[in-house]
């Protein structure tokens, strides 16, 4: 089996998308198999991308055409460490998220909505992984507008008037900005006359300088319909309705990975097509870098005046999309691998803090930040695994969140911008003030007269088994981060040779 | 003054970005969803218009290799390519409408109105 993928590696998509769709099949048949089919079918596709991502990891790059037909006239997949890094990082957190789902999603959706559920959710890590792997602009088109469609059904699963809202700007705004998105494809298409990424780069060297006011047009419509679909600072004004609004499984992949999704390809075009050089000489690059500190600081700004706990994490999503900005726009190959290894961290982290936000609720149906007073001793497994992931988030050594920033600012030094170790410390400074006092309250803001016993969480199995996973996760890569690290710093080489 | 000549015989160009600029006016400004939802079609309208203009060639030949032989000398045929894109981004755009007017009758079950206005005040009194 591992053979036929590393000769085909796009059998990988293929495989999610047909598992997408036996779901209703499953669902017609017994609905409560659905989730231990996805889960399966899930864990597959985190073995063969485990797999893709050992044989990157020893330096070897699959080129594979579809169709037999090559490059310049067929779609182009490439396995290659970014592309691995990012496989793996979908797979690994989606598996958890589904694993999750088992327990969390008969609370939250229809019943007869499971299988579609099942279905939806396969059908948007399906279009990410090809976002990650493709080497087509108008293929990358195709997958983006799945990926948005997917998500906002996501979020409309819920089926509250709150969520139905949420979904409609989500999606009107997805769709202008992924109108946006595709003018510039239109435009590079126009001007270079290929769709293939590296065909495209190299039309695009020798013809730029003829059009000086289409590269701008080009690059800022990129940004801001990239921006507008991963939340970039201005543009973010869907994010904390869609994201708070969704069930919880919903939240913590749309929060940890569909964001991310459009960092990938907007790196890809940047980077592969245009150059650094370019996005420096024009200004691109630092329009981002001041988008990005702006997020920084007022995502986490908004993040303290929210009492919702998923409203508030949803803005912390906006305020850390920023730090994977920030490592994109300062150009050096630590801060650009920093911002790559965000992505992972900030999935793993933003995950364990929704789930642990939906576990609250299911045990005690509270929503509110400020209603926590001594639930440290009523659930220790779920406060536990959200201080981890919180302190995490803060930046405290020995968590995965400590390894990204401090790479972040090495970045920004070696860039010689080091106003931003600044920034950065002002930021982590920000999150603590709205991450420690849910974590003060849970453990020492308790009724003097209670008994200080610890008793376990009412929650099931699946539930408390995914937190302390991710929880572990987040310890573990933040004491040996060797392996993300490498596959990370691997990757920025490619953008930055 | 060779600009005028230029744009006149680009118009297809000018059409579509001007299409563009209304369909994003359309889709913000509007308070009724419906409104919105034409504007996304707009939008997307606007960039098929820009991709297929780039594809012609004025007494081009439609892209199909002729029957017996070869083409007659100076014909030449247009580019086939943007045509396979634009049904692509139909189907794509088609599906998002689905989708939206999908959403749309679901407010209209919650909210008993389309218009955003209306049900933003409605969500104020709650």
């Amino acid at each position: 089996m591992f053979a036929f993928l590393e000769a085909h590696p796009p059998a990988i998509v293929l495989f999610m998308l047909m598992a997408a769709f036996i779901m209703p099949a499953i669902a017609h048949f017994r609905r409560s198999l659905c989730a231990p089919f996805s889960c399966g079918f899930m864990a597959v596709g985190l073995a063969g991308s485990l797999y893709l991502a050992s044989l990157a990891a020893e330096g070897r790059v699959i080129r594979y055409a579809a169709g037999g037909w090559p490059p310049p006239w067929g779609i182009e997949v490439v396995i290659n460490p970014f592309s691995a890094f990012i496989l793996v990082v979908i797979t690994f957190i989606c598996l958890l998220i589904l694993f999750y789902s088992t327990a969390s999603l008969q609370t939250e959706v229809a019943e007869n909505a499971i299988g579609w559920y099942y279905t939806i959710f396969l059908l948007l890590v399906a279009s990410m992984m090809g976002m990650a792997m493709t080497q087509d602009i108008f293929n990358m088109y195709v997958f983006i507008e799945v990926t948005g469609i997917s998500a906002c059904a996501l979020v409309l699963a819920k089926n509250t008037r709150l969520a139905t809202e949420a979904a409609f700007k989500y999606l009107l705004l997805a769709t202008v900005g992924s109108g946006f998105v595709l003018f510039g494809i239109a435009l590079l298409y126009l001007i270079t006359g290929n769709l293939n990424i590296t065909f495209v780069a190299e039309e695009f060297r020798l013809v730029y300088k003829n059009y000086p006011f289409l590269i701008w047009t080009v690059l800022s419509f990129f940004l801001v319909g990239f921006g507008i679909k991963s939340a970039l600072f201005p543009l973010h004004l869907w994010l904390p309705d869609a994201h708070s609004s969704a069930p919880t499984a919903s939240s913590a992949i749309l929060s940890g990975l569909v964001v991310k999704a459009y960092i990938v390809a907007l790196i890809k075009f940047y980077f592969l097509i245009f150059g650094f050089e370019l996005l420096d000489a024009i200004y691109i690059r630092h329009l981002m870098l001041i988008m990005a500190s702006s997020a920084m600081v007022f995502g986490s700004l908004f993040a303290f005046a929210q009492l919702d706990i998923k409203r508030r994490l949803a803005y912390s999503s906006v305020a850390q999309v920023g730090y994977v900005f920030l490592g994109i726009g300062l150009g050096s190959a630590t801060g650009l691998a920093a911002g790559i290894l965000h992505i992972f961290n900030h999935a793993v982290m933003k995950a364990c803090l929704f789930m642990a936000a939906g576990a609250i609720y299911y045990q005690t149906g509270n929503k509110q930040v400020n209603k926590l007073q001594g639930l440290g001793y009523e659930m220790p497994i779920t406060i536990g695994a959200f201080s981890v992931a919180a302190l995490s988030m803060v930046g405290l050594p020995l968590f995965s969140g400590f390894i990204s920033k401090w790479y972040l600012a090495q970045g920004s030094i070696e860039a010689g911008m080091p106003l931003f170790v600044g920034l950065l410390i002002l930021s982590g400074l920000l999150n603590a003030s709205y991450f420690l006092p849910i974590i003060w309250q849970a453990f020492f803001d308790v009724d003097q007269h209670k008994p200080k016993t610890f008793t376990l969480d009412l929650i099931p199995v699946p539930m408390a088994a995914t937190l302390i996973i991710l929880a572990l996760t987040v310890v573990y890569f933040g004491l040996r981060p060797e392996f993300p690290l490498s596959l990370a710093q691997q990757a920025a080489k490619i953008f930055l040779p | 003054m060779d600009v005028i000549p230029k744009v006149i015989h680009n118009y297809p160009y000018f059409v579509s970005v001007v299409l563009f600029c209304i369909g994003i006016y359309t889709t913000l400004s509007q308070t009724s969803l419906m409104k919105k939802i034409i504007g996304i079609n707009i939008i997307g309208n606007s960039i098929f218009l820009l991709f297929i203009s780039s594809a012609n060639i004025r007494g081009g030949m439609a892209p199909i290799a002729p029957q017996h032989g070869t083409l007659p000398p100076g014909a030449f045929y247009v580019n086939p390519l943007p045509a396979a894109l634009v049904l692509t981004g139909i189907v794509v755009g088609l599906s998002v409408t689905a989708f939206a007017l999908s959403i749309v009758v679901r407010m209209y079950e919650y909210y008993g109105t389309i218009e955003s206005n209306e049900i933003l005040e409605i969500r104020s009194w709650e």
